[in-house]
């Protein structure tokens, strides 16, 4: 018997629902526990989604990425505009790292997997994962996406369950660190072996021949779900802009938010133009991260999937800072697409003055080392995230170094220092770094690490708000600039460089802005933060509280 | 010859106690009421109640052994004692910083967890060991006195020193351990190179930190309970169970109380392991519902899944990432929010949704009377026949049924168009099925089979919901065992006296330095051997539980590769590679062709275990009679209102069989058996319940 067609009842549709976002998170387990990079074990840099058999988003793991679980549905249909559902066959994977197909830069790379039930297409697993080295010469000079790397253009990685030799030649013969990536490319492979199983016993289970009927129940609630959302909220046009860091001059982001009954439109017209620099942004990644950031502020707990996204529109000029076109550089594209959210919160503070936060240090912060490992044994090319803090909320103070709008871990030092020849100084809070507020920001970090090789490391950095502070909103004030030096000597924020032995690198991040006047603030939390030191008495007096 | 033992385990309402001689084989079971204000009242006077049942005096016990949800409870209330910190200098923000990702994806407000020490107590040491253990900075000890008494002048009573590759290196710890000795003896101290010597300076601080905060609570509470022991005549060293299931003396316990933090809940799972033991079954699913939470453990082969990764005190109920990390060895266990008191509602989807939060105890489910207007789970359950109104604990506490309608009416059935007792069916089978689902993950994680399993439910809402959980699993036999209402008491006394020690010593497998090996797994033994036949174990008694955590070179997460302790001293590394080639490939179904590394050594030295079984079978009698049900009522099974026939659990002899639908009640807890499931009695008075219609199954 198939239920397939009959109407779901709400009790069995919310089984089934659950056990779908699970399987999502056991497949990402799988993957995580197995991969052989760091990003993904330990910074979590990943994502796992899955999507019905016309590549409608069903679910994703509870620890993707933000920005991957948002880019995967655009990745997928590219896939399927090149590989219908005639042309795909049990076994397959599907893989790409292309920028404007994918993440928007050339080391997240992104595998589609479709899943059959006897022969018929009923779903696709499909994951997103950062490679830290994908050949080439990514600098923050380069000046077209070619130096950035190798692309690897939509082909099949696996056919019908054999491992193409000439793809894994290609990315062996072209990467630093063959073992890493392969290593994670494989582990997604054991991933999706399990999610097949998973998808497949569910259906068996339930008795049902596809997720046809599943999927249009959970697609229509979700939709509801966020136009209601939508509509509780007053229509109007919403603005925000603001100046930031860019590479030799300064940009400016420029966000429209119009709410128009249930429908919601987000233009990023009055966008710096794309630039010389690898810090542009494709159209995908920057829709991505402006959907997360609704559904963070408009409904943030529902489930997320292609129902949440329906009433909801993103669009930005081609050309433009947040929608590059072919060829342009953009290695660290997050550079500008991680302002994408606070344009959004600071369109929408007036008018949900309750939900928004202020702006968290980001973009990102990261910095790569590479260089000879001290044994002979080859190279080393690793990463290190620091996050800065996070931005005050409406009802609270903004954590300390937590990622936001990214959701990226750090990695333990302990294990670090294992990876490569450098000794870590220190790993503290910044005193006075949140911005001040009724809720203060989050502190920022200080971290440093000293060269132990006897050569030089070469160090590469690509940091953000270094000149333009995060903002402070509704009468908060600014959290800190960051700030990159080198034996105490400030050195620029995107440049790469050469560690010699016994040189000492400081990052200083940015503190996250606070949220509402300084005034409002209660005497008890500035006692609390004066003793613990998070605050300074010189600046609270700054600050008039 | 007697030799009389007691297991006490303290829960939120009752004690239990359990009397037993190994010699004779006599079992005494009791229960007190639990005394929050100070529970070892609780655990004298009901020692004293099974001691005079059996007309014996404390000098005639052989043993007691204890748990506790002290530690636990003291992390989660916070009420361990003032606590400072004494790290790396530069690193004291470590605590606070924790890992900087965010639990909830969507959810901009979410609570990170509080540090139990606060950034004034956070201290640092001027020093510096390198990854492979060098000193790359002096300890600088002298600059320590003044930072020791201004945590002196602070009032701070507990210490915990963690120090940046510690666990290569302890050197720098002890030398602090050392000053400490001098300067401040009475400061409760823990170092992290002692509490939990693996890698990860933030987990390490955590659990270390966590370890000194509740050790002066912990050591005050043993204190007054052994002192009360002497005074009543009991002459041994208590004993004291572990996250692991483990049974120590309380004298290594109190050094380590942070392995105690699952105490009670690793005891049940000792019990589970003797009630399949009992039973004949190798692959038993323990599943523990209560109030709050249900718990479920996998035994594969006797064996309880082992951890070595824990959280505690969650500040978002059960959301992981939200707590306090420990590295400590633990029976592995998921523990979800679903019990009695769960609250069920209609969400802005439509949909139904229970839990995670509870009622709790207080004010309870609807039902209760104390206020609450939440329809819960077990307010479901008594709408649906599965709960006597005037039967619930004995009839000790009388429900009120039309409340729980009422509820449900408004809260459910109404905002979904169906009829009250379809509403309360939907919250039995989802929260039923939230506890198959997460259970059923948990295997798939540890690349069990569930199916193969056997399940064992404990607790009091364990068996009401306990063959709707296993249907949906495709488990096709429960056994509901004897015993199971004090089963932590149980699994107290059957637990073996042993200890784990673990030690960091990552090396490439290539390059094994089998005789550096062989060295400090000797060392290890010593250790471990050492507390256990201190506790009055005959070291040709003991047996071992080698094991490597190994990986991939370049992967970070390790599998367990059990060993023969001959691999290491025969150097056999082909042995060695096999071992985990093989774990490997049970878990994520291939091999690589890469390098391989070895992390951490494992090795569990156990004494024998009791012979507690055959003193529960010799209990049993029987006439294999068909019993008489005392009673009907109607009960809702999918599709309609059964009259349903009720059985008191005491009148069923082993031999009996009463088929599907039925209610088997006893005073703490009810079993449903549905319509598609039989019930047998067997030898050892363990109720069997079966599958009658697998469904797409072979059987």
């Amino acid at each position: 018997m198939s239920a397939g067609k009959q109407a779901i009842d709400p009790v069995r549709l919310g089984l089934i629902w659950r056990r779908l976002d699970g399987i999502a998170d056991q497949v990402a387990e799988t993957f995580v526990r197995a991969a052989f990079s760091v990003v993904v074990r330990d910074n979590y840099d990943m994502a796992f989604s899955l999507f019905d058999g016309q590549g409608r988003q069903l679910t994703q793991s509870k620890r993707s990425i933000p920005s991957f679980m948002g880019t995967l549905p655009h990745t997928l249909a590219e896939v399927l505009a090149k590989f219908p559902a005639e042309k795909l066959a049990p076994g397959d994977v599907i893989i790409t790292n292309d920028p404007w197909i994918g993440t928007g830069h050339l080391n997240d790379i992104s595998m589609v997997r479709p899943l059959f039930r006897g022969d018929r297409l009923i779903a696709f697993a499909a994951s997103t994962a950062h490679t830290v080295d994908i050949g080439g010469a990514p600098s923050p000079s380069a000046k077209d996406r070619f130096e950035e790397g190798l692309t690897i253009p939509i082909c099949k990685i696996v056919d019908g369950g054999v491992e193409s030799p000439v793809v894994l030649d290609f990315l062996e013969e072209n990467l630093r660190q063959p073992s890493e990536t392969l290593g994670d490319i494989r582990a997604q492979f054991a991933a999706y072996r399990d999610c097949d199983a998973m998808l497949n016993r569910l259906l068996d289970e339930e008795k049902l021949e596809d997720l046809d009927a599943i999927a249009d129940e959970i697609i229509a609630r979700s939709e509801a779900s966020m136009r209601a959302a939508i509509t509780a909220l007053p229509d109007g046009v919403y603005r925000d802009g603001f100046t930031v860091d860019g590479v030799d001059k300064p940009l400016r982001i420029e966000c429209a938010v119009t709410i128009a009954g249930e429908t919601l439109a987000v233009d990023f017209a009055g966008t710096s133009d794309q630039v010389p620099w690898p810090i542009n942004c494709v159209l995908n990644y920057t829709q991505a991260y402006a959907r997360y950031a609704i559904k963070c502020l408009l409904d943030p707990h529902a489930p997320n999937n292609a129902g949440t996204l329906r009433p909801i529109t993103i669009t930005a000029p081609q050309g433009c800072l947040l929608n590059a076109a072919v060829p342009a550089p953009v290695w660290g594209r997050h550079l500008s697409g991680h302002y994408v959210p606070p344009a959004i919160f600071g369109a929408l503070a007036a008018i949900m003055p309750d939900k928004v936060t202020a702006e968290s240090g980001s973009p990102l912060w990261n910095v790569y080392f590479a260089g000879q490992k001290p044994d002979g044994d080859g190279n080393f090319v690793k990463m290190f995230f620091m996050n800065g803090g996070h931005g005050a909320r409406p009802h609270g103070d903004g954590p300390g170094c937590l990622s936001f709008p990214s959701n990226v871990s750090n990695q333990p030092i302990e294990a670090f220092e294992h990876q490569v020849p450098l000794i870590t100084t220190e790993k503290a809070f910044i005193p006075d770094s949140g911005g001040a507020g009724k809720y203060r920001g989050g502190n920022a970090q200080r971290i440093g690490f000293r060269s132990v090789s006897d050569q030089p490391i070469t160090m590469t950095i690509r940091h953000e708000r270094v000149s333009y502070p995060p903002r402070g909103l509704l009468g908060g004030g600014n959290g800190s600039a960051g700030i990159d030096l080198v034996n105490g000597e400030v050195i620029p924020a995107k440049s790469r460089s050469e560690l010699q032995p016994g040189d000492v690198v400081t990052f200083h991040t940015a503190g996250g802005g606070g949220l509402f006047p300084a005034e409002e603030r209660e005497t008890d939390l500035i006692k609390a933060d004066l003793e613990a030191g998070l605050v300074t008495a010189a600046a609270t007096r700054e600050t008039g509280r | 010859m007697s030799d009389w033992r007691i297991g006490v385990d303290i829960g939120g309402t009752f004690t239990d106690i359990v009397l037993w001689d190994s010699g004779g084989g006599q079992l005494i079971i009791d229960k007190v009421l639990t005394t929050p204000d100070d529970p070892s009242r609780a655990v004298l006077a009901g020692i004293r109640q099974v001691l005079g049942t059996a007309d014996i005096q404390a000098r005639d016990l052989g043993a007691v052994i204890h748990g506790t949800t002290l530690v636990a409870n003291a992390l989660i209330e916070r009420k361990g004692v003032k606590t400072a910190l004494i790290t790396t200098e530069g690193f004291r923000d470590v605590l606070e910083i924790g890992r900087e990702w965010r639990y909830d994806l969507f959810d901009l407000d979410i609570a990170m967890p509080t540090p139990l020490v606060p950034r004034p107590l956070r201290q640092e040491a001027r020093e510096r060991v390198g990854p492979d253990g060098s000193v790359v900075t002096p300890l600088d000890i002298e600059a320590l006195r003044p930072v020791i008494a201004g945590l002196k002048d602070a009032g701070v009573e507990a210490l915990a020193v963690c120090l940046l590759h510690s666990y290569v290196n302890p050197a720098h710890e002890q030398a602090i351990a050392g000053l400490l000795a001098e300067e401040w003896p009475e400061v409760a101290l823990s170092l992290s190179s002692s509490v939990s010597p693996e890698l990860g300076e933030y987990e390490r601080s955590s659990t270390t930190a966590a370890n000194a905060y509740i050790h002066p609570v912990f050591r005050g509470y043993v204190d007054r309970l052994v002192a009360a022991l002497e005074e009543l005549g009991f002459t041994r060293e208590l004993l004291l169970v572990l996250s692991d299931g483990r049974c120590v003396r309380a004298g290594v316990a109190t050094r380590y109380p942070i392995r105690l933090v699952q105490s009670g809940p690793a005891a049940g799972a000792e019990a589970a392991r003797l009630f399949g033991e009992l039973a004949g079954v190798d692959d038993v699913l323990c599943f523990d519902m209560g109030g709050t939470t249900a718990k479920a453990c996998l035994i594969p082969d006797g064996q309880p899944e082992r951890t070595v990764h824990f959280e505690v005190a969650r500040e978002t109920r059960f959301a992981e990432g939200s707590g306090l990390p420990l590295q400590i060895p633990a029976i592995d266990m998921i523990e979800i929010g679903a019990g009695g008191g769960s609250i069920a509602r209609v969400d802005q989807r439509g949909l139904l949704q229970v839990g995670p939060d509870s009622a709790g105890a207080s004010p309870g489910p609807v039902c209760y009377g104390a206020g609450n207007q939440q329809p819960t789970v077990t307010d479901c359950d008594l709408v649906l026949g599965y709960l006597g109104a005037d039967s619930f604990l004995g009839g000790r506490m009388r429900l009120d049924k039309q409340a729980a309608e009422n509820a449900i009416a408004e809260h459910l059935a109404k905002p979904l168009g169906i009829s009250v007792a379809e509403a309360a069916w939907g919250v039995h089978e989802t929260v039923t099925a939230n506890m198959a689902q997460a259970a059923t993950i948990h295997a798939i994680e540890r690349a069990l089979d569930v199916t193969r399993f056997v399940m064992l439910p404990i607790g009091g809402a364990g068996p009401v919901h306990a063959c709707g959980m296993a249907a949906k699993m495709n488990i096709d036999t429960l056994i509901c065992p004897t015993g199971a209402g004090v089963a932590s008491a149980v699994g107290m006394l059957s637990s073996a006296i042993s200890f784990e020690v673990a030690r960091a010593a990552p090396m490439a497998a290539k390059s094994l330095d089998f005789e550096r090996l062989g060295a400090m797994i000797t060392e290890m033994d010593a250790e471990a051997s050492d507390l256990v036949t201190s506790a009055g174990v005959a070291a040709e008694t003991v047996t071992r539980r080698l094991s490597a955590m190994m990986r991939y070179v370049g992967q970070g997460y390790e599998i367990e590769a059990v060993l023969a302790p001959e691999v290491i001293h025969t150097g056999d590394k082909a042995a060695l590679l096999e071992a985990f080639n093989e774990a490997y490939r049970r878990r994520y179904g291939r091999n690589e062709d890469m390098p391989v590394e070895i992390l951490t050594w494992r090795l569990a030295v156990e004494g024998p275990r009791s012979g507690l079984g055959q003193s529960l079978l010799a209990r049993a009698s029987g006439t294999g009679a068909s019993p008489k049900p005392i009673g009907h009522r109607s009960a809702w099974f999918g599709d309609g209102f059964v009259e349903t026939p009720i059985h008191r659990r005491a009148d069923l002899p082993s031999g009996a069989t009463i088929a599907g639908p039925a209610i088997i009640e006893e005073v703490e807890s009810t079993t449903i058996v549905p319509p598609d499931f039989d019930l047998s009695v067997d030898r050892a008075l363990n109720l069997v319940l079966t599958r009658a219609s697998p469904t797409g199954k072979g059987k």
